[in-house]
């Protein structure tokens, strides 16, 4: 056959972004370990999703809040060569910097066209200490800010639901409540696998047409259930319990007797 | 000089299912048609379409198809109607506001008449409600023409002028002669994250781009590449998808060029979707072997001429030269093969189950398309089996 024509392919980038709460109160009951342990455990089964679909580059990094926000991992990773370096409570909550510092990566460039929509994921156990709103519309203020699958998990009873809502922006998605170290490794788990999945499958990249109210990607409606209870994967349910995608079994009913946050 | 009623046009193109949709079970949901009304004279009307992807835009295969057909149809009876009276400042302001006034027009009533042959299934809504919630199918229900949601690009080319009509992403590139890549069409920012405008939007006639580009010896294009967003999306950057237009040119330029592209763009475009986006792609390409040859010739008398700096050419060479640098005076060679145009069906089951490759030549098939009064000819052939 004769060579193909024009430049190098690639698959398209998905970029995948932690955005971790760091803040003094993570340190409190052991929290922050286990944030740290539920990223890590869930690294190999991410591996595993992309690996599912070579369409997709899944690229990983992760930012911190705490006073101020930082890049915790800068650099977007492919996915096979990721790992976790664990974080480190300490100070304030500042919620909307780590949304700013996202936000700038989210412009075009270093975004581009052909890019998948982004998947972030917001963890926090507490109520934002700076100008939340600032940071939000700065990320919405981008079209990939809009268009990024938006995942929050709370942890702990200490967080700000409404805020957390705002995040999502989306009335039938709810924040996943993790009042457990098994609860939180679940939803950490979801979000790196189930909404991965979903975000990288040939539905994520399709064309929506403009202007109308309709999500790029469909958010899985499989609850995070625990581990030997029976899950209703993929079953829409007619109720949309408060700490579940819409249309899902509550995981928060799983949490009741091993509630430690 | 050449007179621009010389020119002729030659149209290549093929799709391919995405590579990820083949994985997913999700059917070819890009068409391309090209129409003339006889192999030898113009117009020519090339026209892609890309069905959007999107859960809820589960008939966007027969929206794509239905997208191509209209586009080709109305066109060309605009085009019809004005022969031999060519005005392009009326072309273009008649134009731009008719043509998507009327495609617009055309193609809901046949995604309409379509929808009425066929409602929609229990099945199809139970798709549709596991991939993409409960509220998808109120939102079907409110606009039906959603499930049919398309993009069009369709490209007419005339004696003195080509016609450019786009709706939504996708790509029209022109190639000129030293190799440059140019977008006949302005960019519309609203295209961003995987947002596109489309045929089932509420005044979509409103979000088209549209141009009449008069036909010059210096600066009309040698080749004309349409394509759909999957095949972009498949290049690490833009760069190598307008490299992709310049080698083709440059193979079109070589002695099998024809065969050669024409035989391999399929498998090229196979390899795009694996290595690359995944997406389905479609790939037109209208070009003029009668510039092509005389760029060939003239590439091999400059290779000539810098040979004999260095050593003198025989007589048969300075022949070949100074017929060669000479284009007056060099007869058309084997017009009569390089006008035999138009591409190639290779797979008529894959028309009519995923993909939809349709190349019309002849006087029969464009107006059939002409004279089906109300599609109802069409829509029997576009009946899913049920």
């Amino acid at each position: 056959m004769i060579k193909r024509p024009g430049g190098e392919l690639a698959s398209r980038p998905l970029h995948f972004i932690w955005i971790a709460d760091s803040s003094g109160s993570m340190e409190q009951d052991g929290k922050i370990q286990s944030l740290n342990t539920a990223i890590r455990e869930a690294v190999p089964h991410m591996k595993k999703v992309a690996e599912d679909n070579p369409n997709a580059q899944v690229l990983v990094r992760a930012v911190k809040f705490s006073n101020g926000a930082q890049w915790h991992i800068s650099q977007p990773t492919p996915v096979a060569d990721f790992g976790w370096t664990d974080l480190v409570a300490e100070g304030e909550t500042d919620m909307g910097k780590g949304l700013e510092l996202v936000a700038e990566q989210l412009k075009m460039p270093p975004m581009s066209d052909r890019a998948l929509p982004p998947v972030l994921v917001l963890v926090s156990d507490g109520q934002p200490t700076d100008d939340f709103d600032a940071g939000l519309k700065a990320l919405m203020d981008q079209p990939w800010g809009k268009k990024a699958v938006r995942i929050a998990i709370s942890i702990g009873r200490d967080v700000d639901d409404e805020v957390l809502q705002k995040f999502i922006g989306n009335s039938e998605l709810k924040p996943l409540a993790a009042n457990s170290p098994e609860a939180l490794v679940r939803h950490i788990k979801w979000a790196s696998t189930a909404v991965l999945k979903s975000a990288s499958s040939p539905a994520a990249g399709a064309e929506v047409p403009a202007g109308m109210d309709t999500a790029n990607v469909p958010i899985p409606t499989a609850a995070p259930a625990p581990a030997g209870a029976a899950t209703t994967a993929g079953t829409p349910n007619t109720a949309a319990p408060t700490g579940t995608p819409a249309g899902t079994q509550d995981p928060n009913d799983q949490n009741t007797i091993d509630d430690v946050w | 000089m050449e007179s621009s009623n010389q020119i002729e046009w030659r149209v290549i193109g093929e799709t391919v299912p995405g590579a990820s949709h083949i994985r997913a079970g999700i059917p070819n949901q890009d068409s391309i048609l090209c129409v003339r009304e006889s192999s030898r004279s113009l117009p020519i009307i090339v026209s892609v379409a890309d069905g959007h992807g999107s859960a809820k835009c589960f008939r966007s295969d027969f929206g794509s198809q239905f997208a191509v057909k209209k586009a080709a149809q109305i066109v060309g009876e605009f085009l019809d109607e004005r022969r031999g009276k060519f005005d392009l400042a009326e072309i273009e302001s008649v134009g731009k506001d008719y043509l998507p006034k009327e495609f617009v027009k055309k193609w809901r009533k046949t995604a309409e008449y379509h929808l009425k042959n066929n409602p929609f299934t229990e099945d199809e809504f139970k798709k549709l409600e596991e991939k993409s919630g409960a509220n998808s199918r109120k939102l079907i229900e409110e606009n039906p023409l959603l499930a049919y949601g398309t993009t069009s690009l369709t490209v007419a080319m005339e004696d003195d002028f080509i016609l450019y009509m786009q709706l939504g992403d996708g790509d029209i590139l022109n190639v000129l002669g030293a190799g440059e890549v140019t977008k006949p069409l302005p960019e519309d920012a609203r295209l961003l994250a995987n947002e596109t405008t489309s045929l089932c939007l509420p005044k979509a006639e409103e979000d088209f781009r549209f141009l009449v580009q008069k036909i010059s010896a210096e600066a009309s294009p040698q080749m004309i590449l349409l394509s759909t967003d999957g095949y972009l999306n498949s290049f690490s950057d833009e760069a190598g998808f307008f490299q992709a237009a310049t080698d083709i040119l440059q193979m079109l330029r070589t002695e099998n060029g024809f065969n050669d592209v024409n035989d391999n763009l399929k498998a090229w475009l196979e390899e795009a979707t694996q290595m690359g986006s995944g997406d389905d792609c479609a790939v037109a390409i209208i070009y003029r072997p009668d510039a092509v040859k005389k760029f060939e010739k003239f590439e091999q008398s400059e290779k000539l001429k810098t040979t004999t700096t260095e050593t003198p050419p025989s007589k048969e060479t300075s022949q070949a030269i100074a017929a060669l640098t000479d284009s007056e005076t060099v007869a058309p060679e084997d017009l009569e093969d390089v006008t035999v145009t138009i591409t190639i069906k290779k797979d008529k089951n894959k028309i009519s189950k995923s993909s939809s490759v349709a190349l019309a030549e002849t006087d029969s098939a464009s107006s059939k398309l002409k004279n089906s009064p109300e599609n109802k000819t069409e829509e029997k052939e576009e009946t899913p089996a049920s």
